[in-house]
């Protein structure tokens, strides 16, 4: 090595010409070799023949007013209609509903001060809101139906408020206010007997969105505790526990979601008394939930397989119950490892309620068809109905997928 | 001083601090709660078995069915009885499983190839595809198949393709294979057997060589030129009558053909409405997931292999083969077989769209015959396949697994 140090000053030179700019980017990216040139002009062909017919098709060919004429069947299925509620003025619950999960976005706003919690309660609050103007064709869409929707936009805001100006506005307390509004959704779509403008409704006759959300959220909430349950026990030492867990899983990963709810319909109803109270939506909720237990309980496995057992053994060594190091050690690292998969489950299980339809429940999928099925005048615009729908589903699960990563940037995985 | 003593002797744990036996009381108490909880389940539907006047049991298997089947790839007919109708829908699971399985594959290994590709359009055209079609319940998806296919012509106005092809809203029909006499077309399955067979086994042995001498062999396209040469053999033999009982070919090209007003399609293989909305949208959903699991793959391998089989002078090609793409499987293999297992759970879908697979036809019989009986039998039938499936994953992780080194 010499002892020079002769210190060298060279200028910063910009890229080459060939890889700056708009020209340099197209000639990296697109034509930098014979066949990537090939390759640019067949996928370009197809993009924009893609381009062309799909927006020829959603501007001018397809007919939406399928769309407005489905209606509040789409947010709510058969809720309203007369044998369901007599006097045909209960759709205001479904939307008293929607109001509140607005309040909790407001409150989320404001505690989140802004960023994808804005943008998701923005969103939501302004879909709500362009119900209130969109051209319904279905009778009882009076101006009480439509200021219902356009009273989001203050709810938002009341939410923004409650959040900035009392105790309640800490994450802590708004998980609790998300758990007393899913009840007091339940409540409130149910009814209760005896209370003016509160007549029960007949679960059967609860559908469209509304149904798919409250199937999901029930289950995304009980599956993954129960999942964690499933995967400790699985990774039991104690032979009688594994055994249990083991069969449980398996015996509900093979076989096909729609059987078990099908079966459920037919089998459960015998596994109990006769007087035992239950309902189809309960059991397609209970069964959904085990479903996506089991496999939630397999996606948790994977993540306490992937971490060192040497963070175990050492919180044993700090002198920490068996418990403490499960709830306090293990846990929180192996959830954090499998986010993603954790959520694409969570997503699964949103789309899965749509196979509700085997037991005879209206959801948003299953009441399109039958419209479509009982008035065939629409039959020409059943690919009009299922491209809506499934722009409906892509919102979600891609809103879901997006807040998945955020939470995954925001625990730091892979850096830390 | 004996009192002293006394205490100072080790007393041993007390028995509800003792971790054995809180395992075991802890174990069979569970194993107590589970067995009771289940034992409640099966009293009472013993109780409404009996109360209720509720059929069980397997007799029925050998009474007819008396329903019609829509398609089917084995003969049916409704005199049949519950047991063959059973097995008929399990081939039309199985059939539009290995199908799916096979498509999807293609499918989902191209989109995937595109999305890692340095092409800007195809990586996001590829991207667009994947974050469209896992996104949404596959319901949706066959449900705009199924109407798409419903919105084509009927028969007599439907597309043509050169007089043996034809699309409309009954579905898809086109020309297959028909055997000439079942003597003939026996023997020659049972040449492409043995031909398979000897096949592999030459491309084993030049394989064994080539890696013990050194001598470039070319055991793959050997075996393949084995295999091929042993069909097309056995085809002329059987053709020009020497060891056949008459000089016939093996399978002869059944075409498809419209009859009557209404434009019947006979001869050929007519794949209906319902199959294909149920084939396209199992295959491009599944393909998604697919594409996804082949790029988490290959970016699994740490770019120094790639790099490191390059500077010591392995072509592009040859990295691919022989470095990222046999440890890129290793984490592939697993997952695409979960997504094999999905496509086949997923095919339950079929009832919605009117085609008969497994579970539409056992919803049918629940009808007519003991509901408890048809569950056990489809359980076992989805269970026995997902057997499959993980026996095959399991054997391919112990052919693959890292051994020494």
């Amino acid at each position: 090595m010499s002892t020079d140090s002769r210190i060298i000053t060279a200028s910063v030179l910009p890229p080459p010409r060939s890889v700056g700019g708009i020209g340099g980017w197209i000639r990296v990216n697109l034509i930098n070799t014979w066949y990537n040139i090939g390759l640019t002009t067949v996928f370009g062909f197809i993009l924009v023949v893609a381009l062309w017919y799909g927006l020829k098709w959603v501007f001018l060919d397809a007919d939406w007013r399928v769309i407005s004429t489905l209606g509040g069947r789409i947010i709510i299925g058969q809720y309203n209609v007369e044998a369901a509620c007599p006097g045909r003025d209960c759709f205001w619950r479904p939307q008293a509903g929607l109001l509140l999960v607005t309040v909790l976005l407001g409150m989320a706003w404001s505690v989140s001060g802004g960023g994808l919690t804005k943008r998701i309660a923005v969103l939501f609050a302004g879909a709500l809101v362009a119900c209130a103007v969109l051209p319904y064709s279905l009778d009882k869409m009076g101006l009480d139906v439509r200021l219902l929707f356009a009273a989001n936009v203050p709810a938002l805001a009341l939410g923004w408020v409650i959040a900035r100006h009392t105790r309640l506005g800490t994450v802590s307390w708004i998980a609790v206010l998300a758990i007393c509004t899913f009840l007091l959704i339940l409540v409130l779509l149910r009814g209760i007997p005896g209370v003016p403008y509160l007549q029960p409704v007949s679960v059967l006759y609860w559908g469209g969105l509304t149904l798919n959300l409250l199937l999901a959220v029930a289950g995304i909430g009980l599956s993954l505790p129960i999942g964690i349950a499933l995967a400790l026990g699985r990774r039991s030492s104690l032979k009688v526990v594994n055994l249990v867990c083991v069969t449980f899983i398996e015996s509900f990963r093979g076989v096909p979601l729609i059987t078990l709810l099908f079966m459920s319909q037919v089998l459960v109803p015998l596994a109990f008394p006769e007087n035992f109270p239950q309902n189809s939506l309960v059991r397609a909720a209970i069964v959904i939930t085990l479903f996506s237990s089991a496999y939630m309980a397999e996606n948790v496995r994977g993540g306490l397989q992937s971490l060192n057992p040497g963070q175990a053994e050492a919180a044993r060594a700090l002198g920490l119950p068996v418990w403490q190091t499960t709830l306090f050690i293990s846990l929180p690292q192996a959830l954090r490892n499998v986010i993603p998969a954790i959520v694409g489950q969570f997503i699964s299980l949103f789309k899965d309620t749509s196979l509700v339809y085997i037991i005879g429940m209206l959801d948003v999928v299953e009441i399109s068809r039958a419209f479509i099925q009982g008035n065939p005048e629409y039959l020409a615009s059943a690919k009009e109905v299922f491209v809506f729908l499934a722009a409906v589903f892509w919102v979600f699960t891609f809103t879901m997928s997006h807040v998945s990563r955020r939470v995954e940037q925001h625990l730091g995985v892979g850096k830390r | 001083m004996d009192i002293i003593l006394r205490n100072l002797t080790y007393q041993g744990i007390p028995i509800w601090r003792n971790v054995y036996v809180i395992r075991w009381v802890s174990q069979i108490v569970s194993g107590l709660l589970v067995v009771l909880l289940v034992s409640w389940f099966f009293v009472n539907i013993g109780n409404a078995i009996d109360d209720r006047e509720i059929p069980y049991g397997f007799s029925f298997l050998s009474r007819e069915y008396q329903t019609p089947i829509g398609q089917h790839f084995l003969a049916y007919e409704s005199s049949d009885t519950f047991l063959y109708a059973f097995f008929v829908a399990l081939t039309n699971t199985l059939i539009v499983s290995i199908a799916g399985v096979i498509l999807a594959t293609i499918l989902g290994i191209f989109v995937g190839v595109c999305r890692m590709s340095n092409n800007w359009i195809a990586s996001k055209l590829a991207l667009a595809y994947i974050e469209f079609f896992r996104n949404v319940p596959l319901l949706v998806h066959l449900f705009f198949w199924f109407y798409v296919v419903l919105e084509l012509p009927p028969v007599r106005q439907g597309y043509v393709i050169a007089q043996k092809v034809y699309i409309n809203n009954g579905g898809l029909s086109f020309p297959w294979p028909s055997p000439n006499g079942m003597g003939t077309a026996g023997v020659w399955l049972l040449a492409v057997a043995l031909a398979i067979i000897a096949g592999f086994v030459t491309h084993r042995r030049l394989a064994i060589r080539e890696a013990t001498t050194g001598a470039t062999s070319y055991p793959l396209v050997l075996g393949i030129a084995v295999t091929l040469g042993i069909i097309a053999f056995a085809w002329l033999l059987l053709s020009v009558g020497l060891i056949g009982s008459e000089g016939e070919r093996p399978f002869g090209l059944s075409y498809p053909e419209p009859h009557g007003a209404f434009g019947r399609i006979s001869g050929g293989l007519t794949l209906s409405g319902g199959l294909i909305a149920l084939l396209v949208g199992l295959v491009t959903y599944t393909a998604a997931f697919i594409a996804e699991i082949v790029r988490g793959g290959v970016q699994s391998v740490g770019r120094g292999q790639t790099e490191a089989s390059r500077s010591v002078g392995l072509s592009a090609m040859n990295t691919l083969r022989h470095i990222t793409f046999p440890q890129a499987l290793r984490v592939i293999i697993p997952s695409i077989i979960s997504q094999y297992l999905n496509l086949t759970k997923n095919s339950s879908l079929a009832g919605a769209i009117g085609y008969s697979d497994l579970t539409n036809v056992a919803k049918t019989m629940t009808q007519t015959a003991p509901a408890v009986s048809i569950f056990i039998m489809i359980m076992v039938a989805y269970l026995a396949m997902s057997l499959v499936y993980s026996v095959i994953g399991n054997l391919y992780n112990r052919h693959i697994r890292f051994t020494g080194g």
